[in-house]
């Protein structure tokens, strides 16, 4: 058994389900994200292993212990709001204080843990600071201080990234995770931002309303998405129509590709863009390439790659090319070619 | 008793108005200010009514005051400019209004009816506006539920009346009224002293239910809150019959005080003539009948033949005359505040 | 124009209906203070202090004023006792009812005070609602006194003063963010801990507010002490209003409303700096 098991959890409001039925295992000092977009139940999820929600059905077991409706103050987590909720009438070391107060511990060993915790998040000797005084990413690292402080059970981050300006979110990014790592600290994020998800966690759990779509490593999430969701959800990709000829294999744009089709149903191909390369139409095709040809539409520099939208025969795809590379010309007619296994047919959503 | 019919008539000759006007040379509108409730309604109807058929061409309006302290008080913040031109009001009020320059001297060659009045009423206004009706304060008490009945002033100290009673206090003139009574009930004058009825009525303090009741007294008891209340004579007798002698009036045998409401002509009035036309009406003879058999105040006009049965209702029946003690509230006005005080901390502080 | 010159004239209209109805019956108050009264009661224009000096050597104005502190001092905390716990809820509930809940809440103050007043009559009478009630318990023998007297008035005022303060604390939660009772309760705090080491200091400013008007509401309140006192309670209010419409004596009945006035601005003034010492 797992360090952390989520079984069937279920929390439904007036008229609608938040978390449908969300399963999950997590290994002691494992880092885990639930990735999703907003009102797919991932934070409702971590709610409910706070304890600040009910959940209506299922279990949650903390290292063999059920722990389902164990009130919020007497679960050990520790818990990273969105808005950092600090206590904006205690000072920094107070609100670090606050757990340790909360547990009955002498004053000077609450001192000396505070100090430790601040050194740790790299606010030394901001202590007798109001919350109102500190920048944005130092209350993040005073409510980070004040959650890991408490040596929690389980860390728990819900957004917590969000509200903080793209260059200080790298930096947080990076700080927490070599915090969770070094103090080898259970953790689960929740998080809507997927570069948060991939870079900062062990393991993906995309939700999808109210549940949970796939469950990997980063890699496996980005490479081998489960679902139709998953794909577009994580990454981006082409979803292109296509259609199955008399050997099974997919169709665009009326060249047969060396893809396998579904058996039935209408299906996109997923290609992710920057496993895409542009050649000259000239170029012969290679065992395993998949291969359409059409011209550049338009070329637009990102920085640190280019994007090209490509127009063929039946519809328009974007490949991404690293930058550095003379730009080709609108018009020019070109082919564009990938890896036939690169290909992920997924069945059209009937909505 | 004014009728129905005699209402339309006033509506069909008010019409019928300008012919009549011109004959009687007074026109336009007045308004007279008095106390409101079953005093504006039976006033209305056995005076200003038969005024208005009197006087086609003049319109009464009545304008509800309040209390006396607050119809001088709309009379003295309207000095610059008169709304009111008749008020009637409680002499303690209307005597500040008179020093005042608010009211109007009124001489018997202009009011002959002046000297129709008994002498004690043209005395409580002095050279001014003088009495138009005479009370006095009674114990108003419960009479069903009251064994035995209230006899004598000396019944309030009756143990069994305990938290039963709602007593006026001073500054309300029930209060300063009660307060002369009792003074002479325990054998001295209230000119000299009222040591021995604070001291009295510092032992009826404690059985006393409230100092202040609200609306009134009479209410309370019909509420059953009381069994006992001061209270005013013209009102209880009404309130009697109106609820079918549910409440008792009595006039102690030790005597009673006279309250004494003045009519007063505003100085300035925007429509003397009418208003002075009024003035006289109020005090005839046939007015005069007819509120005192309407509502029992006891007439000022010595001349009005009253039905013998509303005047053995009124402070007017002789023995209840022999009762009366001789306040003169000039003299109370001028001590007003002492005993206000003394109530306060002595008879009010000991009931908390 | 300017915009801002222009949204200054919005206020006109009200700035002037202020003015008409309260700055000038506020001057024909100073007015009067300087007023004096006759031995029988009428009034003397003049211009002196004689009627002041009278009333702030009556030992009566001392105790009248320490009256209406006391009063107002005891249904202020009552009535901030009854209203927190409501109006903590009403912040909070998610209920689809809560605007219904909020309006009922504050129903007390559509209904006019004298009905308001009646109402207490009957529960708090001889024969009202509580007594009786506690008679046929066989709790008391007699009734207990608990109208007619400070009790009652007490009461009355901390009931009336309720929506008001209600809503003053609803406005005043600002700081009171649901989120930070969260945070307490992973922290480790019960829900009492939390109540007293999150929720209550967060309060204060919103309570501070509260207390402040509910203290100058219940300074100037006159129906509960005047219907429910019986005749027993005396208060700043009831003495202006004795003063002036039963003594008919309006020079010391301004003197005493320039006073309570000075008295509540002051009150105001203190308030407004401790909510906002609070907030800091």
């Amino acid at each position: 058994m797992s360090y952390l098991e989520l079984s069937g959890l279920q929390k439904r409001y007036r008229d609608s389900v938040a978390v449908d039925d969300v399963s999950l295992s997590v290994e002691q000092g494992e880092a885990v994200a639930l990735l999703g977009p907003s009102g797919c139940g991932k934070t409702t999820t971590l709610r409910m292993l706070a304890g600040l929600v009910d959940p209506d059905r299922g279990a949650i077991l903390l290292d063999d212990t059920e722990i389902t409706r164990l009130p919020a103050h007497r679960r050990n987590m520790g818990y990273v709001f969105q808005s950092y909720a600090l206590f904006p009438h205690l000072t920094v070391a107070r609100n670090v204080g606050f757990g340790l107060e909360e547990r009955g511990i002498a004053k000077a060993e609450i001192a000396r843990q505070v100090t430790e915790a601040l050194a740790l998040v790299r606010l030394a000797g901001l202590d007798g600071r109001r919350p109102r005084e500190l920048s944005g990413g130092q209350q993040q690292r005073v409510a980070l201080a004040r959650a890991l402080v408490i040596r929690p059970a389980v860390l728990l981050l819900d957004e917590s990234l969000s509200n903080l300006d793209a260059k200080l979110r790298d930096t947080m990014r990076h700080e927490i995770r070599s915090i969770q790592r070094s103090l080898g600290i259970t953790t689960l994020f929740v998080t809507h931002d997927q570069v948060e998800a991939l870079t900062m966690c062990d393991r993906i759990a995309v939700m999808d309303r109210g549940r949970i779509a796939q469950i990997g490593s980063p890699e496996d999430i980005y490479e081998r998405p489960a679902t139709r969701f998953v794909a577009e959800f994580v990454g981006r990709a082409n979803a292109l129509p296509a259609t199955r000829d008399a050997e099974g294999r997919a169709v665009l744009w009326g060249q047969a590709l060396p893809v396998k089709a579904p058996a039935r149903g209408a299906f996109d191909l997923f290609v992710r863009p920057q496993r895409m390369r542009i050649v000259p139409v000239s170029e012969p095709v290679a065992d395993g390439m998949a291969r359409v040809t059409g011209r550049v539409l338009r070329s637009v520099f990102v920085g640190d790659h280019v994007e090209v939208l490509f127009e063929g025969a039946g519809g328009q795809l974007t490949i991404e090319t690293q930058s550095g590379t003379a730009a080709l010309p609108e018009g020019t007619e070109v082919a564009v070619i990938w890896q036939a296994r690169d290909t992920l047919p997924f069945a059209r959503e009937t909505p | 008793m004014p009728t129905r019919r005699l209402v339309i008539q006033a509506g069909l000759a008010s019409i019928a108005a300008p012919a009549i006007v011109r004959a009687q040379g007074l026109s336009g509108s007045i308004t007279l200010m008095s106390y409101s409730g079953i005093f504006q309604d039976n006033y209305t109807k056995t005076v200003i009514e038969p005024f208005q058929q009197a006087f086609p061409g003049i319109k009464v309006n009545f304008a509800p005051g309040g209390t006396s302290a607050q119809m001088v008080g709309s009379v003295r913040a309207q000095k610059a400019d008169p709304q009111i031109d008749v008020a009637i009001m409680d002499v303690t009020t209307s005597s500040i209004g008179n020093s005042e320059g608010l009211f109007e001297k009124l001489t018997p060659a202009e009011f002959p009816v002046l000297n129709e009045l008994l002498p004690e009423a043209r005395a409580a206004g002095g050279e001014y506006g003088p009495a138009v009706t005479f009370d006095h304060l009674v114990l108003v008490y419960d009479t069903q539920n009251l064994k035995p009945p209230l006899a004598t002033l000396a019944d309030l100290w009756r143990p069994d009346l305990k938290g039963q009673l709602a007593i006026s206090a001073p500054p309300n003139i029930q209060g300063l009224a009660l307060t002369a009574m009792v003074e002479k009930m325990t054998g001295g004058d209230y000119r000299k002293s009222i040591d021995n009825a604070i001291k009295k009525l510092r032992e009826l303090a404690p059985s006393v239910n409230t100092f202040e009741p609200n609306p009134d007294g009479y209410s309370l008891i019909l509420n059953g809150v009381v069994k006992v209340a001061t209270g005013w004579n013209a009102r209880s007798q009404l309130y009697a019959d109106q609820t079918g002698g549910k409440i008792g009036a009595l006039l102690p045998p030790e005597g009673s005080v006279f309250q004494i409401n003045t009519i007063n002509l505003t100085a300035g009035s925007k429509n003397r003539a009418a208003a002075a036309a009024f003035v006289n009406y109020a005090l005839s003879q046939a007015a005069q009948k007819a509120f005192t058999e309407r509502m029992f105040y006891a007439p000022t006009n010595a001349q009005a033949a009253i039905d013998p049965k509303a005047i053995a209702r009124t402070a007017a029946a002789p023995d209840s005359r022999a009762r009366m003690i001789g306040l003169d509230w000039n003299d109370v006005l001028k001590v007003r505040d002492q005993w206000n005080n003394r109530w306060r901390r002595e008879v009010i502080a000991a009931a908390r | 124009m300017t915009g801002t010159a222009r949204l200054k004239l919005l206020v006109l209209p009200a700035a002037l209906f202020v003015l008409a109805v309260y700055a000038w019956p506020t001057l024909g108050l100073f007015r009067n203070a300087f007023n004096e009264t006759g031995p029988t009661g009428a009034m003397i224009e003049a211009w002196s202090l004689k009627t002041s000096q009278e009333v702030f050597s009556d030992g009566f104005t001392f105790e009248l004023t320490l009256n209406s502190l006391w009063l107002s001092l005891s249904a202020t905390l009552i009535a901030l006792m009854l209203s927190y716990p409501v109006a903590l809820f009403l912040f909070r509930t998610t209920s689809r009812f809560r605007g219904l809940l909020a309006v009922i809440a504050i129903m007390p103050m559509l209904i006019s005070g004298v009905v308001r007043v009646f109402g207490w009559l009957a529960i708090l009478g001889d024969r009202g609602l509580v007594n009786t009630l506690a008679q046929s318990l066989g709790l008391i023998s007699t009734p207990i006194k608990l109208v007619f007297n400070w009790t009652g008035v007490t009461i009355g005022l901390a009931e009336s003063i309720m929506p008001y303060m209600i809503l003053a604390l609803l406005a005043g939660f600002g700081q009171l963010d649901r989120t930070l009772e969260e945070a307490s309760r992973s922290l480790g705090a019960s829900p009492a801990r939390t109540f007293w080491r999150v929720t209550l200091p967060l309060s204060l400013p919103a309570l501070a507010l509260a207390a402040g008007l509910g203290f100058v509401l219940s300074m100037s309140a006159y129906i509960t002490p005047k219907l429910l006192g019986g005749g027993r309670v005396f208060v700043l209010a009831t003495e202006i209003f004795e003063q002036a419409t039963t003594n008919t004596n309006w020079p010391v009945a301004s003197v005493l409303a320039i006073y309570t006035l000075l008295l509540l601005l002051l009150l105001l003034v203190a308030s407004n700096i401790a909510a906002k010492g609070l907030q800091r």
